[in-house]
């Protein structure tokens, strides 16, 4: 293990002269503090329903699999602490090869073994990101990936990033055993310290543990069942009373506070774990298309009463329009609160006096809480003359379905619909913004080319208090231009019976350290 | 029809029937005028207990539980007596028209009957829901076709007997239209066992709507509806069990109310229609 | 007698073919295109126009609508409903096993619930009018007007929080054996056979009642034969004829119910699958599990149908 390049990963520096160093605790350590037993089986429920609706060939792929699911079976480049500090993890090493913080060099660890016991090359890695840039949203940004060495990988971006190592963390950066794009992934084959025995698709993952996994003594538990429990809370929660269940990832704070009175479990949270983004469709005919209707949206919204009501206060804050979260340092505050006299002087000026009717607002049971969310939203909007109805749609396909269609001649658009945001770094908080992604609505016009260009900006600034500075100004853009409402955001929690042991929350979810849980 | 009331009231149950048809009927029509507050507004914190002021508390946005609760039945039941009307008087003339005329529009019609009684309802309904989105319209259209199939099948025997009857030979052999004879002749004498299908119907459609509202392809909220209310109160059925229990006894009243009225009051007239009509 | 079978069995074949027929025009009717839903925003914007309109020309959406009903027509006969439209799995490798475990759920419903209707219906039957008749009358209406998923999660809170006896949630997997599911599903199976029994039993009763006042009984009666004789040898079969017609019918009351039921329960069958594939406008699975529970309702009516032919001498002229 080569400590000085896991200490000196880059956050966001050109260049080994800019390294800053991140408060990396080995996670061998972190596991250390008490005397782990080996053994046993964990029975978990999941209430997340991030991931497409799986099928009969697709469901061992990573893709298809909820983002919490995927961290057991196979092994990022990277990994987000629970501090949002990345470190290395597969890799062991990432650096930029020159200023421009456009190419990247990665060294893969030597040694690693897949489930089937052939060992990861960069051969792997390169047919693994040559799918995800074909894939996933924050990879696009690789445009050519090639293999320097038996492990040395080179990603060339569209145009400089220096929080690179980040995208190389996320749930759709698994390392895949190689194969052709058309099938890679499906064999359900990874690194990651446990390998699939049993799934069956949108229902159900069994685990075994790997022997051949790369940190050694890890893991602890020989089995883990995963049981999707998506948008029905109370089923998982009679589950775990009942001795079902030990564990269910992503209460809502409700049963977190409920629970949390009850001897027999622990509660775990994470402050500022996830927000509602709303899009709005801005296609030819849309309301959306006005800038004051947006503004004055954001205005309507009583952004305290949804912290209230769905968040029980404490466990809630107000959100700023932006994919930030409000415990990111960056993260700035919208100006000025509620003010429904100017949200109806907007729509007024708009051209809807009387109020407008904004038709149906799509949401799905992603999280416990959205329904109570969502509610609040739209009873207070009512009171600057926002009528909008709340069209519920099942978790399963829910991606799919509210992406709609980018052509507008079929007139089949993406929907004005909510989906949950997760806690990222900012460039890619503040990356999600951009036109071409369903989430901005496909946001359009100089402001939006100047945010672009500030982000451009920020990804090659290598000092950080200047990148601060640029992530403000795009961030008071937004709060001009409301491209999209991301109007609160809570914590998230997880409940587990007292003989589960070391398994704290994580504000990224999918980046929860499965092979550290152990069972007294 | 002293001697009807008479007998009426020696039936326990059809009275007490009638009394919660009644009851139920009279707060969802007056409720505007006495529920103590908007049931949208958001007026204090989430889940309070019952007090003086909110006699049932608050639900899980803070609305006051107590009037969401007299309004909760509204729309439900307008939608199940809807669908109930469709297809006891749709039902009813088509069974009749089916006895009348016999032969290939019988075959036809018997099938598609058979048919439609074949695909579970509530697959009927979330198919269509789904596919025109949660329009109310289209819940009480579908619901109404699929009830009416029912209907046809007991109008359609009642009929065959009717046709049999002097007075209907008589107004045939009169030359009066077939129109003339199934609204004129026909469809006064199955006019009880309609009541009473209408009735049944619509009970069924209050379960029915109830069932999906509960599974999110019914009323869309913040509507106050019974089926929404019992799916939300399923999260604090520990803490706070009459957010469930109040709604669900508030559907489930309504409908035992209207069966036992309906069986009481059809045994009086001496129908046997009474008899295994929830099924669908 | 031979005639009449195949009379019966000719008329269920028209039943399916005209269900077919319907469950195409239902879904073929419903707004939106299948390869819309099917791929992401991200993804269309980087697909040319050309691969685009091949991709629907893989999918058929280019013939038009008879020419693809037929081609329909054609796969239900050899039961293939196609593949799925997002990741193209035959329908059947989908529906299979929830259909399975959906027939299961229901077959174990039946023989619970059937053995208590008949018990309950010829006792109410038997001594009609007294207290036992009243109660369960009384009682059945009850148990029919209480929504499913409140019985089930009365059920869910008394026998799997407060005293834990039975799972509280089905966590058994789509292809474990029968007898696995079943073991998982004990509430499940409770909540159905509550309905059911109550609606089963006053087909019972009522059928029962005429039966024991028809003419051949009281001949019967007048011969001397035991009354216990004459209500189970004589009797009931007789009860049981009108009532097989109504009970066929109520499979699929039955199987409404058990959609509810498998989602409350989480029950790894068709409801689930089904309200996954109509949102996400899988039309084939969505034709298939409409086709294939209204299947089960047509052949149990056939059962009965033959089965009232083989007790009932009078209806063989048919």
């Amino acid at each position: 293990m080569n400590r000085i390049d896991r200490r000196n990963i880059l956050k966001g520096g050109a260049g080994a002269a800019l390294l800053a160093t991140v408060g990396a605790v080995l996670p061998g350590e972190a596991a250390a503090q008490s005397q782990p037993q080996r053994g046993g089986t964990l029975v978990c429920a999941q209430l997340s329903a991030n991931r497409r609706s799986a099928g009969p060939n697709n469901h061992r792929h990573p893709y298809f699999i909820v983002d919490a699911n995927t961290k057991p079976i196979w092994s990022t480049p990277t990994w987000v602490n629970p501090q949002l500090g990345v470190e290395l993890e597969i890799a062991s090493k990432l650096e930029p090869a020159d200023e421009t913080l456009a190419v990247w060099d990665m060294t893969l660890r030597e040694g690693v073994m897949f489930h089937d016991m052939t060992e990861m090359t960069a051969a792997d890695a390169t047919a693994s990101f040559e799918y995800h840039r074909q894939n996933a949203p924050f990879a696009r940004q690789i445009t050519k990936v090639e293999q320097t060495g038996k492990y040395g990988v080179r990603f060339t971006l569209e145009s400089g990033n220096a929080e690179f190592p980040y995208v190389l963390a996320e749930y759709n950066s698994p390392i895949m055993k190689a194969g052709p794009l058309e099938t890679i992934g499906l064999d359900g084959i990874g690194t990651g310290p446990y390998r699939i025995v049993q799934s069956d698709p949108n229902r159900l993952m069994v685990l075994e543990r790997f022997d051949g996994y790369w940190r050694k003594g890890f893991p602890y538990l020989d089995r883990i069942e995963i049981h999707n429990r998506e948008g029905q809370q109370e089923s998982a929660l009679n589950g775990l009373r009942s001795g079902q269940f030990d564990a269910v990832l992503n209460i809502d704070a409700r049963a977190a506070v409920q629970l949390a009175n009850d001897p027999a479990f622990d509660i775990e949270s994470s402050k500022g774990g996830y927000s509602f983004v709303i899009q709005l469709p801005k296609h030819p005919g849309s309301p959306w298309l006005d800038k004051r209707v947006r503004q004055a949206f954001a205005y309507a919204i009583d952004r305290e009463a949804i912290v209230r009501i769905a968040y029980g206060g404490k466990y809630g804050w107000v959100s700023n329009d932006s994919h930030l979260m409000v415990t990111d340092p960056v993260f700035v505050p919208r100006p000025g609160g509620r003010d429904v006299a100017k949200a109806k002087q907007l729509l007024a000026e708009a051209g809807y006096p009387n109020g407008i009717n904004l038709g149906a607002l799509y949401w799905s049971p992603q999280l416990p809480e959205a329904g109570r969310y969502f509610q609040v939203l739209q009873q207070t909007v009512r009171d600057a003359g926002f009528t909008l109805t709340l069209d519920e749609r099942p978790n399963d396909g829910y991606i799919q379905f509210r992406t709609g269609d980018n052509d507008f001649a079929k007139a089949n658009f993406h929907k004005f619909a909510m989906t949950a945001v997760g806690s990222r770094n900012p460039g890619i908080s503040l990356f999600r913004m951009r036109g071409a992604f369903v989430e901005s609505g496909h946001w359009r016009g100089p402001e939006h080319d100047k945010y672009l260009a500030l982000y451009n900006d920020a990804m090659v600034t290598a000092d950080a208090l200047k990148r601060k500075a640029i992530y403000a100004e795009m961030q008071a853009i937004l709060h001009e231009e409301v491209p999209a409402i991301l109007a609160a955001g809570g914590d998230t929690f997880l409940v587990k019976r007292k003989h589960i042991r070391n398994m704290p929350y994580h504000p990224q979810i999918w980046s929860i350290r499965f092979e550290e849980i152990w069972r007294a | 029809m002293i001697l009807f009331l008479r007998r009426l009231s020696r039936r326990p149950l059809t009275m007490l029937g009638l009394a919660l048809v009644g009851g139920h009927l009279a707060v969802a029509a007056l409720a505007p005028w006495i529920t103590p507050y908007d049931p949208l507004r958001l007026l204090e914190a989430p889940l309070e207990p019952p007090t003086a002021t909110f006699w049932l508390g608050t639900d899980e946005l803070g609305r006051d539980f107590f009037s969401r609760l007299l309004l909760g039945g509204q729309i439900s039941i307008v939608a199940a007596a809807c669908a109930g009307l469709i297809a006891a008087f749709g039902g009813g003339l088509l069974g009749l028209a089916t006895a009348f005329y016999r032969g290939a529009f019988d075959d036809a019609v018997s099938r598609i009957v058979e048919m439609k009684l074949s695909i579970p309802a509530i697959l009927l309904v979330s198919l269509f829901v789904t596919g025109f989105g949660q329009s109310l319209g289209v819940l009480i259209l579908v619901m109404g076709l699929i009830y009416m199939m029912g209907v046809i099948r007991t109008s359609r025997a009642l009929g065959m007997t009717l046709m049999e009857q002097g007075y209907v030979k008589a107004a045939k052999l009169r030359g009066e239209t077939a129109t003339a004879i199934i609204l004129r002749e026909m469809l006064p004498n199955i006019a009880d066992l309609l009541t009473v299908e209408f009735a049944l119907r619509t009970s069924s459609a209050l379960l029915l709507v109830s069932a999906l509202s509960f599974l999110g392809l019914g009323i869309s909220p913040p509507t106050p509806d019974w089926g929404l209310m019992i799916q939300s109160g399923l999260q604090s059925i520990r803490s706070e069990p009459w957010l469930i229990l109040a709604p669900a006894l508030c559907v489930s009243t309504l409908v035992i109310g209207i069966n036992f009225a309906t069986e009481g009051v059809a045994d009086l007239l001496g129908l046997e229609a009474a008899r295994g009509a929830t099924g669908q | 007698m031979l005639i009449a079978i195949a009379r019966r069995l000719a008329l269920s074949l028209v039943t399916l073919f005209m269900l077919a027929v319907f469950v195409f025009v239902a879904t073929e009717i419903m707004p939106g295109d299948a390869l819309d839903v099917s791929l992401s925003a991200d993804e269309i914007a980087m697909i040319p126009p050309e691969r685009l309109a091949q991709m629907k020309r893989d999918l058929g959406l280019d013939r038009p609508a008879h020419e693809r009903l037929g081609a329909f027509l054609g796969g239900v006969v050899q039961l293939d409903f196609g593949r799925t439209l997002m990741s193209k799995t035959p329908v059947t490798t989908i529906v299979g096993y929830p259909y399975r475990n959906s027939l299961i759920l229901a077959a174990a419903v039946l023989l619970v619930a059937i053995p208590f209707a008949l018990a309950i219906g010829i006792a109410a039957a038997v001594w009609r009018g007294r207290p036992i008749d009243n109660i369960v009358s009384t009682v059945a209406v009850i148990g029919y007007s209480i929504p499913e998923f409140v019985i089930g999660t009365v059920l869910v809170m008394l026998f799997a929080v407060t005293w834990p006896i039975f799972p509280a949630t089905i966590t058994a997997s789509t292809r474990d054996p029968a007898l696995t599911l079943l073991a998982a599903s004990p509430l499940a199976v409770a909540t159905v056979v509550i309905g059911s029994v109550a609606y089963l039993a006053r087909l019972v009763r009522t059928g029962m009642i005429e039966a024991l006042a028809s003419d051949f009984v009281e001949r019967l009666r007048l011969t001397g034969i035991p009354e216990w004789r004459i209500v189970f040898r004589h009797a009931l079969p007789a009860a049981i004829i009108p009532s097989l017609t109504a009970m066929a019918l109520y499979a699929a009351a039955l199987v409404s119910g058990i959609v509810v039921v498998e989602l409350v329960f989480a029950y790894p069958g068709l409801g689930q699958e089904l309200v996954r594939a109509v949102t996400r406008r899988e039309v084939h699975v969505v034709q298939a599990i409409a086709l294939g529970s209204a299947a089960i309702v047509v052949a149990l009516n056939l059962l009965a149908d033959l089965a009232i032919l083989a007790l009932d001498p009078r209806t063989r002229r048919a």
